[in-house]
């Protein structure tokens, strides 16, 4: 790793105009973006607190923008980093929604569980 | 099978075998991991599970790095990535809903750091402003109001349900095979992805604003004064060539001189994002607005408080309207709301 350490690669925020990113690069952030969705969607499955299972949502959320920002890059097109902008939209409108309802449910059952409202399930 | 890999030499026909058998190998590990790190009654289990699990991200890193030896990114992506999925995992392991919350702020950090490296750098203050700042603080709100009164039986002070996975197992095993399909996709299919768009399309961007030409090139030294950028007689537009590189200047009346485009001229990224959300997808604004009123709405609706009435108190109620209904019955809706209230 240190044989290609270039201290050119490592400005953080490059000024200008980046270069054309390389596929080989692209292909790590989608594998952050895929185990970071993946770990979402297992803690959504097995958590029952209904905080926690709304959290993992944004953390798939977390995942979609990852993947949209890379492409973004990839493409040196900048709707994939407009489209985050509404991810970030729609989480905050989840999030307000989500916990409205945790609120109103742990009003109701002085409880967090998700089990305890099966039968919605039908 | 299509490689991801540009360099022709080396043994390719292994490394392209090999690579995905690491990641597969990876994968089952980090399940094993995972599924030991989720939350059970059992203690000293979960560390153990986290250990696994880091040991398999490293063995998916050393597949990934070994696939393509060309095109690796810089020290940092290692950083942040192993920060943000470390602290996702601590996020569906942690059995305090607090803490859990506070290492998905850490995820998001850890994210904004890979959009820097992105070169994304408004969405990554804009994540932490908007997720760090905004969201995560009102989940931690209603973390803190919608938490049970700690009992003597319950463990540390620990809710029932924080304490155990539901179906550990099965979920664990479905989100590897996920993961097991995407990276295969994106090992397989990424080679046929060609980037598209160039460097210089920033450019465009730039000829757009005369005022940040100006502002350029008078730090170049290039700019006299008196002088500014000319517009177009009849557009309006500034005279600024991309394809040739060059700004025409103006000084007083008809004096134009052209000057080539400084290296340090190109466009910033809140510049392009800006223009793509505005100049591209104006109406997605009005969609996102909408759907914030409708949130909003919906949660003032949602928490509103809601006064329970007593079956007593609510034919009582109405035996008053109905009363002052008969009574003053010739007497307008005035008596009417007047009796109601009494």
């Amino acid at each position: 790793m240190s044989a290609t350490f270039d201290p050119l690669m490592v400005t953080i925020a490059q000024a200008g105009a980046p270069a054309p990113m390389a596929g080989a690069t692209l292909a790590h952030y989608l594998f952050v973006s895929a185990v970071m969705f993946a770990l979402g969607l297992i803690g959504f499955l097995t958590r029952r607190n209904l905080i926690i299972m709304f959290l993992c949502t944004e953390l798939m959320f977390q995942a979609a923008g990852i993947a949209l920002i890379a492409f973004s890059r990839f493409h040196l097109n900048h709707t994939g980093e407009t489209f985050v902008i509404f991810v970030l939209t729609v989480a905050a409108a989840e999030a307000a929604m989500a916990l409205a309802l945790v609120v109103l449910l742990f009003r109701r059952r002085e409880s967090l569980d998700a089990e305890q409202w099966d039968e919605m399930s039908g | 099978m299509t490689r991801v890999s540009r360099d022709g030499q080396g043994n390719a026909a292994l490394e392209s075998f090999l690579s995905p058998l690491v990641l597969y190998l990876a994968c089952a590990l980090g399940a094993a991991g995972v599924f030991l790190a989720l939350p059970r009654r059992a203690k000293g289990v979960q560390p153990i599970g986290g250990l696994i699990a880091a040991v398999a991200g490293g063995l998916a890193v050393l597949g990934l790095t070994a696939a393509n030896i060309a095109d690796r990114p810089n020290i940092y992506f290692y950083i942040f990535a192993v920060v943000a999925l470390g602290g996702a995992l601590r996020v569906i392991t942690h059995q305090r809903p607090v803490y859990a919350a506070l290492f998905f702020i850490l995820t998001i950090i850890a994210t904004a750091g890979l959009f820097l490296l992105l070169s994304a750098e408004f969405m990554a203050f804009a994540l932490i402003i908007v997720y760090a700042g905004a969201i995560l603080i009102t989940y931690l709100f209603v973390i803190m109001l919608a938490t049970q009164a700690p009992t003597e039986d319950a463990m540390e002070g620990l809710a029932d349900y924080d304490i155990e996975a539901r179906e550990p197992l099965a979920a664990t095993v479905v989100g590897f095979v996920l993961l097991a399909v995407l990276s295969t996709m994106v090992f397989r299919g990424l080679g046929q992805v060609t980037p598209r768009g160039d460097a210089t399309s920033g450019d465009e961007i730039v000829a757009m604003m005369p005022g940040r030409v100006e502002t350029v090139l008078r730090r170049e030294g290039v700019l006299q004064s008196g002088e500014r950028v000319a517009l177009d007689g009849e557009t309006g537009r500034p005279l600024i060539d991309v394809k040739a590189r060059t700004i025409t200047l103006a000084s007083g009346t008809d004096a134009t001189r052209l000057v080539p485009w400084p290296p340090s001229l190109t466009a910033r990224n809140v510049e392009g994002v800006g223009l793509a959300l505005i100049g591209r997808h104006p109406g997605t604004i009005e969609i996102a607005g909408v759907i914030l009123l409708m949130a909003m709405l919906g949660a003032v609706v949602l928490s509103r408080k809601q006064v329970q009435l007593d079956e007593a108190e609510k034919s009582r109620q109405a035996r008053t309207l109905a009363q002052s209904m008969t009574a003053n019955g010739a007497a307008g809706p005035g008596a009417i709301r007047g009796g109601g209230v009494a």
